[in-house]
């Protein structure tokens, strides 16, 4: 085996053993009621199953299913947010450079909204278009959002506090979702992942050619 | 001949009054003079996008903690101090009343943590242009930031995984 070879192997390792742990296998959260304070509460609850989904993009409706066959990256944030969601998004645009012809036409980036009051999806798209990496923007009603959010242990809550500041903030997770190409949620990637780990999740959850 | 003297009199009173103060004031020197910056940075935002976050590293070089009670900036109608903490992985910012530097310490305005907000731009803020922030502190000094603005998507303004949150 050449030494390359190797220290890919290594860190491969290394990745799964970092998301095993990071991926809590039967304690996570889900969307929560709010309390007085406007906090989104977490609650301890099963691993979150996922599954399909239809939210409204700038060209219509797209269902999670639509993908099938790609590896699907999805990420919940809001366009008013001024410093995580543009983080996140950053990384994954310069890892989505680093990426072959190939892994990029097996791969989907999804941002999903989790604040239709102010991001409608057209302004939804202006913002992922930003960041060149094929992101489809979506949202959906509320109600809509909240069931999804359940089912992927998103949890997310509108910020009542007079120390919140001139435009109002969502609290929210900011994990990256990995969707494998039949639909099944595999695996959440931390905020702030970097560009590398972003390119090699996605090495190591594609489908092989 | 008295009048000579007293004049002579007063000059040198106005003198010791006019070397004293100076001299107060170099002893009691401004908290903007105690405070270095390096690396200020503000991000790019995408179109429409109605904040961006400003950040930078602040070094007191005092033997005082420091505060910055306020910012202010002609490149949008709001500045605000901020901070976000990660709480089980769910990101929550707050507007908070200022922000301190410890004595003889650093204060880390980084992404994910600490952050001067430029809230409503009125121009949008891009890439390759610097924009001006003025930082006051409890005793009233003022230091101004030029800051180059980044984008997050090249290798240069982009994060790595390893950055901390909430210093």
């Amino acid at each position: 085996m050449n030494p390359k070879l190797i220290l890919s192997v290594v860190l491969l390792g290394a990745l799964i053993g970092a998301g095993a742990l990071l991926y809590p296998t039967n304690q996570t959260q889900v969307a929560a009621p709010v309390n007085a304070t406007g906090h989104a509460q977490l609650i301890s609850n099963d691993r979150p199953a996922g599954g399909d989904f239809t939210l409204t993009g700038v060209a219509g409706e797209h269902s999670l299913s639509d993908f099938k066959g790609k590896l699907v990256l999805i990420y919940f944030g809001y366009t008013f947010c001024p410093d995580i969601c543009p983080t996140n998004l950053g990384n994954l645009s310069v890892a989505y450079r680093g990426l072959s012809q190939a892994q990029k036409d097996n791969l989907q980036i999804l941002f999903v909204s989790v604040d239709p009051e102010r991001d409608t999806p057209q302004r939804l798209q202006q913002y992922a278009g930003y960041f060149e990496a094929n992101v489809l923007g979506l949202t959906g009603t509320p109600d809509t959002l909240a069931q999804i959010a359940q089912r992927y242990g998103v949890v997310y809550a509108k910020v009542d506090d007079v120390n919140n500041g001139s435009n109002y903030a969502v609290d929210h997770s900011a994990f990256t979702y990995v969707v494998d190409a039949q639909g099944k949620l595999l695996t959440q990637l931390p905020h702030a992942t970097s560009p590398d780990d972003f390119i090699a999740a996605i090495q190591l959850y594609q489908p092989k050619p | 001949m008295k009048t000579i003297k007293t004049i002579q009199k007063t000059i040198t009173l106005l003198s010791f009054s006019l070397l004293s103060v100076l001299s107060s004031a170099n002893a009691l020197a401004s908290q903007a003079d105690d405070i270095e910056i390096t690396e200020p940075f503000a991000r790019e935002v995408p179109p429409g996008a109605p904040a961006s976050a400003s950040f930078m590293t602040l070094e007191n070089i005092s033997d005082a903690p420091i505060k910055i009670i306020s910012a202010q900036s002609a490149v949008s109608k709001v500045v605000e101090l901020h901070t976000h903490t990660n709480d089980n992985g769910v990101m929550r910012m707050r507007q908070i009343p200022f922000i301190e530097v410890p004595a003889n310490g650093m204060a880390f305005l980084k992404p994910g943590g600490l952050h001067i907000m430029l809230i409503e731009p009125i121009n949008p803020i891009k890439q390759g242009q610097t924009v001006s922030v003025t930082l006051t502190f409890e005793d009233g000094s003022q230091k101004q930031v030029d800051m180059p603005v980044k984008s997050f998507m090249s290798k240069m303004g982009q994060m790595n995984g390893h950055s901390k949150v909430a210093e």
